[in-house]
């Protein structure tokens, strides 16, 4: 918050306005969205203030120019400048100053959480040799892929039937089988024609999109199946609104921004520069964490599909992947785990610590390993836990 | 609310600020100020904020100090026009007609008589138009309810009017104090937002919290409200799932007030933590750190 000091505001009424509509004008300079009728309100509301008191200027402005809680240090900034003139550091640019984000878009920070697991220039990892038993390609790496290879699979990926999962809402339409009768419109016949008895009308709840969020695991031991996988999130993507994407080895990281570049190939580039520890080592457990803590909580997962792509190998404790998938089971609808290492057999028994740790809270397992499997998997999605 | 004044609304904001405080609210400066000015302009005010720092409360306040009747609309997912706004008595139409017919009285008054104020059931947003400057409408947690809701209630807002096509238009003589709240599970539309008034209501200071306190539960002892409030703010600075707000500021005070002391030991603080933390793993998390808690208060 300003102090607003022992400053006044010169009090002649036209320089008074012309005042107050510069301090508009200063706010959209830092880039805040100011209207027109902002300024006209701010104004309203200094006539019914006292313009010549700094706490109710103050008060006045930020109740209404400011239309969101991230504006508020920018306009704290802008109004110590213009009317304390408090000068502003310059080196700073303003408009990107808004602080952490709040939104459903902006960039995540990542705690460095082992220092030296930093995945160095080309070399392989050997950390991630310790949980895997796939030897790293670095031919393989999503971000290596040649040109041609992506556009094949973009072909491929493009016909796939990608429906998001949807859910029941409690808004209401008319249907034929519906559950419900349609009093409303029955009332209405009944009116209309006296006599003859009125038709049964019926009406049920609509359908709506479920949020998806994909978990995608893009450590060492996944490296034959991470771009198809990041492939496929890319076309889910495309396909609905409410899709949000993840990837992780060692740490989590939320790519969901950079998949919204119109040019998959920029889109995938972007969403692989983003993640920094491909083809490393994984830990699930610390990864699934930070999602319920940073991400879950907020609501992001609430009422989700959340499909979790990994192998299950995890360098870190199954006691903490368990107690992350205990919570993210409370956090969402429905977890689907989809298993490249299963192959066609999806009913056979968890085959690593990790998908045993976390088998209790899986709703539907799935295999992904090949394009015919994330076939079946998109056509099943729709319906995925209704 | 009888003896609530109704020689008109306050004509400063610490004039605000001083009856909302007789009415045990206790209002900051910034909150007040944008109180005042959608009073003034009668412009609706958006309030977000944390759970539990008296969003909701802000407008009972607001109805007891100008002697108005609260009306809350609670939103909630797929609530839409007929569960916000008016419905007819369906059923209600339905058996005037049969009656009706069984008389043979169809000329054109009965007809439109099924269209009178007899069957339309009022709901809170043409009751808030109906009783306009009488009113103050509080639309609560707007975020809960969907876009396409936020969609209508963006006009309603802009115009304060509503048309009702048997009927005609009802528009509001004098606008009701509009107070909405949203606890930000989701972003509200910006034309929304641009509406209104907006003011995020933070946590209060330690100072402004013992206030809160000794106003709201006058009874207590010092101590222990001094006590409840510094831990209260060492809780805030955990990582905690669901900090506590003032509501559970002041439930601890009144759980520990019928347990009866004068100050807060570390058994009384575990057997009461139920109403200051509301999730399992926060209360964990407490337990271990009960004793620093309590110490240092």
């Amino acid at each position: 918050m300003a102090d607003p000091g022992s400053t006044t505001v010169p009090d002649t009424p036209v320089g008074v306005v012309d005042r107050f509509v510069g301090f508009g004008h200063a706010l959209r300079e830092h880039g805040l969205p100011v209207g027109s009728d902002d300024v006209l309100n701010f104004c309203a509301a200094i006539a019914e203030l006292s313009p010549g008191d700094p706490h109710d200027v103050y008060w006045g402005g930020r109740t209404t120019l400011v239309h969101r809680r991230d504006h508020l240090p920018v306009y704290d900034k802008v109004f110590r400048a213009y009317f304390l003139h408090v000068p502003t550091p310059p080196d700073k640019p303003t408009p990107a100053e808004h602080p952490a984000p709040q939104g459903s878009t902006g960039t995540l920070h990542i705690p460095d959480s082992e220092p030296g697991d930093e995945p160095g220039g080309d070399q392989p990892l050997v950390l991630g040799l310790q949980a895997s038993s796939v030897e790293i390609e670095r031919e393989k790496r999503f971000a290596a892929c040649s040109e041609e290879e992506l556009a094949r699979l973009r072909r491929i990926m493009a016909r796939i039937r990608l429906e998001p999962p949807r859910r029941r809402t409690r808004r209401q339409t008319h249907s034929r089988a519906g559950a419900r009768i349609d009093i409303r419109r029955m009332a209405r016949d009944a009116m209309r024609l006296s006599d003859v008895a009125p038709e049964l009308r019926r009406i049920d709840r609509k359908e709506r999109a479920r949020p998806l969020v994909l978990i995608l695991d893009v450590s060492g031991s996944m490296a034959d199946h991470s771009r198809n996988l990041l492939q496929f999130a890319y076309s889910m993507r495309r396909a609905a609104q409410k899709v949000e994407v993840f990837c992780f080895g060692t740490r989590l990281t939320r790519i969901t921004p950079a998949l919204d570049r119109r040019n998959p190939d920029d889109a995938m580039s972007l969403a692989a520069a983003r993640v920094l520890d491909w083809d490393g080592g994984t830990r699930i457990g610390a990864s699934l964490d930070h999602f319920v803590r940073t991400w879950g909580r907020r609501g992001l997962s609430r009422g989700a599909t959340v499909v979790i792509c990994s192998d299950g190998l995890d360098r870190g404790g199954p006691r903490q992947l368990t107690e992350s998938m205990e919570k993210l089971s409370r956090l969402s609808h429905r977890i689907i785990w989809m298993n490249p290492l299963i192959g066609n057999d999806v009913d056979a028994p968890p085959n690593t610590l990790g998908m045993l740790a976390a088998a209790p809270y899986i709703d539907e397992l799935a295999s992904g390993h090949d394009l015919a499997s994330l076939e079946r998997f998109a056509a099943r999605l729709p319906t995925a836990g209704g | 609310m009888s003896e609530a004044t109704a020689d008109g609304s306050p004509a400063s904001v610490p004039e605000l600020q001083q009856r909302l405080r007789s009415r045990g609210y206790l209002a900051g400066r910034g909150l007040a100020t944008t109180a005042f000015i959608g009073l003034r302009l009668g412009q609706p005010i958006l309030l977000e904020g944390e759970v539990g720092v008296g969003k909701t409360e802000l407008a009972k306040s607001l109805a007891a100090v100008h002697g108005r009747e609260l009306i809350r609309l609670q939103c909630y997912e797929g609530i839409d026009t007929h569960q916000a706004l008016y419905e007819w008595d369906y059923a209600r139409q339905i058996l005037h007609v049969r009656a009706l017919s069984e008389r043979e009285l169809t000329d054109s008054d009965a007809v439109s008589g099924l269209y009178s104020k007899d069957f339309l059931l009022e709901r809170p947003l043409l009751r808030a138009l109906r009783s306009g400057g009488d009113a103050v409408l509080l639309i609560d947690e707007i975020d809960r309810a969907d876009d396409e809701f936020e969609a209508f209630l963006l006009e309603f807002l802009s115009e304060f009017q509503i048309t009702i096509p048997e009927i005609g238009r009802v528009a509001a003589t004098e606008r009701p104090i509009v107070v909405l709240t949203s606890n930000r599970t989701r972003e509200l539309h910006d034309a929304l937002k641009r509406r209104c008034l907006y003011h995020w209501i933070g946590y209060p200071t330690v100072d402004e919290e013992l206030e809160i306190v000794r106003l709201r539960a006058p009874g207590v002892a010092n101590k222990l409200v001094e006590q409840v409030v510094s831990a209260v703010h060492q809780l805030r600075d955990m990582d905690l799932v669901k900090p506590p707000g003032v509501a559970e500021t002041l439930d601890w005070v009144d759980a520990l007030g019928v347990l009866g002391g004068e100050k807060l030991n570390g058994e009384a603080a575990a057997d009461t933590l139920g109403s200051v933390i509301k999730d399992r793993d926060d209360l964990e998390l407490v337990h271990a750190e009960l004793d620093r808690l309590v110490a240092d208060g």
